[in-house]
């Protein structure tokens, strides 16, 4: 199996100890405000690439912590913390963007804010030799459908299984495959083939 | 195998090598889907370092949501509070209905005294 980030709780990060979890659970404040600056930045990250509107994935990221809070307790460390996290954060973000329907999503100019949300991508590409231009596949991610976006982004981006994404997006394994299938395919289309063409 | 099947089959195979023994076999032997091999596998890189990108957070999020575990606390304080007193609070809520009842009472009787 290829796969470079396979957990959702993967990347670069330091692993959030049981300890602070652990604190949070009894209530102390300090704790949580080291676990909010710990982890909200992914989290909200997330919710950008899938809801592409910040002020949607501010709002996202306060009830992803609110169910969090709520829910520390019953949290009982058979996965990673992050790995939870990610999929309170995927299932918040996703119901969200399904209430809110497609109107919004191709509204002009939610790209280029969406984008100009994004940092620059130089030294990401260094440090992850990543033979991309970084910021040229995050607009044609964009440019995808949204089923299928998501579906690239859970499986390649957050590295979920498609049993997961197939059931974060209330649908079928099967079709989550094919989402991700042909949302890889279309990338590759938009990344290469596409530019050969011209 | 020919070139469209092989390559209608890379998007799976650029993520996993051990799916097909047929696939390996065309890729020795064919530059051009060796060459569309490497573009998915570059794609799933470039994906995979999205991950580490993170978007700057608005200013005021962090501090709502550090917020979140005192506004919660609160809120836990009130409900156990009225738990615990609920008969009292049920008791003040029914006297001030009763009192606001025998005050209307009063009132449409003193009413109709004074048109009688």
């Amino acid at each position: 199996m290829r796969r470079l980030n396979a957990s959702p709780s993967g990347g670069d990060r330091e692993p959030v100890p049981a300890e602070l979890i652990d604190r949070c659970k009894r209530g102390d404040e300090a704790a949580w405000a080291q676990l909010v600056d710990a982890t909200h930045g992914s989290v909200y990250t997330l919710c950008l690439r899938i809801l592409r509107d910040p002020d949607d994935a501010a709002e996202a990221t306060q009830d992803v912590y609110l169910k969090v809070w709520r829910n520390l307790k019953g949290f009982r460390g058979d996965a990673a913390f992050e790995t939870w996290l990610y999929r309170v954060a995927t299932n918040t973000a996703i119901t969200k963007h399904r209430r809110r329907g497609r109107k919004r999503t191709h509204e002009a100019g939610m790209d280029d804010e969406m984008m100009s949300a994004i940092p620059g991508t130089a030294s990401v590409e260094a440090s992850a030799g990543a033979r991309l231009d970084m910021a040229r596949l995050d607009r044609a991610l964009d440019e995808l459908p949204d089923h299928y976006r998501t579906a690239v982004l859970l499986r390649d981006v957050y590295g979920l299984t498609t049993a997961e994404i197939a059931k974060e997006t209330k649908t079928s394994e099967t079709a989550a495959k094919v989402r991700v299938h042909r949302g890889r395919k279309r990338l590759k289309e938009l990344m290469f083939d596409e530019e050969k063409d011209r | 195998m020919r070139c469209p099947e092989v390559q209608e089959l890379l998007p799976a195979y650029a993520d996993d090598r051990h799916a097909d023994l047929s696939v390996r076999r065309h890729l020795a032997s064919c530059d051009e889907c060796r060459q569309a091999l490497d573009d998915y596998e570059q794609v799933l890189d470039g994906l995979s370092a999205m991950r580490s990108i993170v978007a700057p957070v608005p200013v005021a999020l962090r501090d709502s949501l550090v917020a979140i575990a005192r506004a919660e606390k609160r809120l836990d304080k009130m409900v156990t509070h009225v738990t615990r007193n609920r008969r009292a609070y049920a008791g003040g809520i029914a006297a001030v209905a009763v009192g606001a009842a025998g005050a209307a009472l009063w009132r449409s009787r003193r009413v109709r005294t004074a048109a009688a």
